[in-house]
């Protein structure tokens, strides 16, 4: 057994919070696999994005196309953001009060920057459903919109080419989670989304 | 239950380093804590063997123990020792530092032209007293870690042999950025003093050079002088030691020279692109202690955690979050003035939303979320304890060059 410091986590405490991905909403409707880091009930749940990276937080800017409340005793708030490339859906529940009240007030359509967990379900009938669990929303300008597309498709590009590189752990990952994609169709959206910003 | 073969083991490591250990002692020691007190064989071995070495003042080595124990004797660069290792090693004696308890005989620095590293030579291990700017080859030592610290431990098994001659040691500084835990030399000028926050303490600041800035301390100890604010040092033989995660400079051990002239010092400045996706709780408007030097954030009770309940608070800006840019999260602390910039939000427009508003402080917290959640933005700082302290912000704006640059990009290749 080792009682060398050197082996042990650098500092107790060090607290690495989760980026938040920059992902279009056509890559995160064909995630199909989910995992989870470690055994404690605390230990980060992550999405694995086609283009091989691990995602336990998403940031997305788009329009609140619609909103709805469901629920009697639980009442939670579903909405859809569109971004260039499809449909993000996103929900807030009584376990996100603040996220929760903050969808609440917006009336769509509006422009809005979303922080969330995505999260992936089985449907009965077998069919994948990906959705984003809300962090916060906030309504922001259009400007911020199109530094999303810039965003979301640099960090797009960035891990295509990355997976064409072939060697993270997490890519070779990919790979056999995903054999039937490839990721040249995640290029074109990039290109898609880019060229609907009106210059 | 056998304990013969766990005996041999143990003995065999000891003998190894040249200590004879007697196995049916040793057998007894185990068939007692695991017979008598129902310990676990394994944990038993490993305290009986942990026993030994603090009775042969062998520190506990790392997971390298007795698998390297091959390398006893073998002459090491200084700079090639890690911990677990026997080494022997020859270099100058360049500091002397008093011991710091009663079981140490002397303590210092050895160095060589590889690199330099602490010694410990315990009371009981008798070695001879090494004096400060000699030579010696000290054989059989061993090096292990304290505080994270490599160090060498002189104990009963070492053998030194003093070097008749003076060979030539010249030391090369780092990059203030480059430093790590242990013996290290810079180059660097004193750019603040700190009020001493101990009376042991002669002084502390900061010493920069153009890669980075660095916390010193120097302890009040005879001879040792405090250094001048302003001017450039070259410092050798300083300990590195790591305290909350942060690097500080001991001077106490080291050579310094005072040199002529300026160098040109980093502020320690970093530039942090990304977009604002949290905002925490004691953002926006905030009550500040007023006692002099005090400035703690008080409880909405107006309690400060030192000076009690203080009425006559003062106000204050501040927004605390994560700064966000897809691969990594900062940690961000934006001051009062930039927090204004970056809000459209004054203080004193602050303090009339806080004291007319029915929800108070909390309206001033989500007004300037809903300003600045989500939003991309540039900040300029100095990190501190991994959290960036905002000097400057700034909005990021559409950069119609690296949209065509993306759309070429992404266009190219298919």
């Amino acid at each position: 057994m080792s009682t060398n410091p050197r082996d042990m986590p650098r500092r107790e405490g060090a607290f690495e919070r989760e980026p938040a991905r920059r992902v279009f909403a056509s890559e995160l409707r064909e995630c199909r696999y989910q995992f989870k880091e470690g055994e404690d009930e605390k230990s980060p749940t992550f999405v694995l994005l086609p283009t091989g990276e691990r995602s336990n937080r998403i940031f997305i800017v788009g329009t609140l196309t619609e909103k709805s409340r469901q629920g009697e005793q639980n009442i939670f708030y579903r909405g859809r953001v569109v971004d260039p490339t499809g449909t993000f859906f996103v929900m807030a529940g009584s376990y996100q009060p603040e996220a929760m009240q903050q969808l609440a007030r917006i009336e769509p359509p509006q422009f809005v920057a979303v922080i969330g967990k995505p999260n992936l379900y089985q449907k009965p009938d077998g069919a994948f459903m990906n959705s984003v669990r809300i962090e916060s929303i906030t309504v922001v300008d259009k400007d911020t919109r199109d530094l999303w597309v810039l965003d979301a498709a640099k960090q797009t590009l960035d891990r295509v080419d990355s997976f064409n590189a072939g060697t993270a752990p997490d890519v070779i990952k990919a790979k056999e989670q995903y054999p039937t994609i490839d990721p040249a169709v995640f290029r074109r959206a990039a290109y898609d989304a880019l060229a609907q910003i009106k210059m | 239950m056998d304990y013969s073969e766990a005996a041999e083991r143990i003995s065999r490591k000891f003998s190894f380093s040249g200590q004879a250990v007697d196995v049916k002692k040793i057998e007894g020691k185990l068939r007692r804590l695991v017979d008598e007190f129902g310990v676990q064989p394994q944990e038993a071995e490993r305290s009986v063997t942990n026993e030994l070495n603090k009775e042969f003042n062998i520190p506990a080595a790392g997971s390298g123990g007795g698998g390297r124990a091959g390398s006893t004797n073998e002459q090491k660069k200084i700079a090639e020792g890690l911990p677990g290792d026997w080494v022997t090693i020859e270099g100058k004696v360049v500091a002397l530092s008093a011991p710091a308890s009663p079981s140490i005989a002397q303590s210092g620095i050895i160095a060589d032209e590889s690199g330099a590293i602490r010694f410990v030579a315990w009371a009981k291990s008798n070695a001879p007293a090494m004096a400060e700017g000699s030579w010696y080859r000290i054989e059989s030592a061993v090096v292990d870690e304290f505080k994270g610290v490599p160090n060498l431990k002189i104990h009963s098994g070492t053998t030194i042999k003093e070097i008749g001659e003076d060979r030539s040691l010249i030391p090369t500084p780092m990059p203030i950025k480059d430093l790590h835990t242990g013996i290290g030399a810079v180059r660097g000028k004193v750019i603040q003093e700190w009020d001493a926050s101990h009376e042991r303490m002669l002084q502390s600041g900061l010493l920069g050079d153009e890669t980075g800035t660095i916390k010193f301390v120097i302890w009040k100890e005879p001879g040792r002088e405090k250094l001048v604010v302003g001017s450039v040092y070259t410092i050798f033989y300083a300990q590195i030691d790591e305290f909350n995660g942060r690097l500080s400079l001991n001077l106490n051990t080291a050579t310094i020279m005072q040199e002529e002239g300026d160098i040109p010092v980093s502020g320690g400045e970093s530039e942090v692109w990304g977009s604002i996706v949290h905002i925490a709780p004691g953002s926006g408007i905030i009550k500040r202690c007023p006692v002099e030097g005090c400035n703690r954030a008080l409880s909405r009770q107006n309690y400060c955690p030192i000076h009690e309940i203080q009425p006559k608070f003062v106000y204050d800006l501040r927004i605390k979050g994560w700064l966000d840019d897809g691969e990594k999260t900062h940690n961000i602390l934006i001051q009062r003035d930039v927090v204004e910039s970056l809000t459209g939000i004054t203080l004193d427009e602050a303090k009339q939303i806080a004291e007319n508003n029915p929800l108070g402080m909390d309206e001033v917290f989500l007004q300037m979320r809903d300003k600045v959640l989500g939003r991309y933005i540039i900040c300029h700082g100095r990190e501190i304890d991994g959290r960036l302290l905002v000097n400057e912000c700034e909005r990021v704006k559409f950069d119609a060059s690296e949209h065509a640059a993306l759309l070429n990009r992404a266009g190219g290749a298919s």
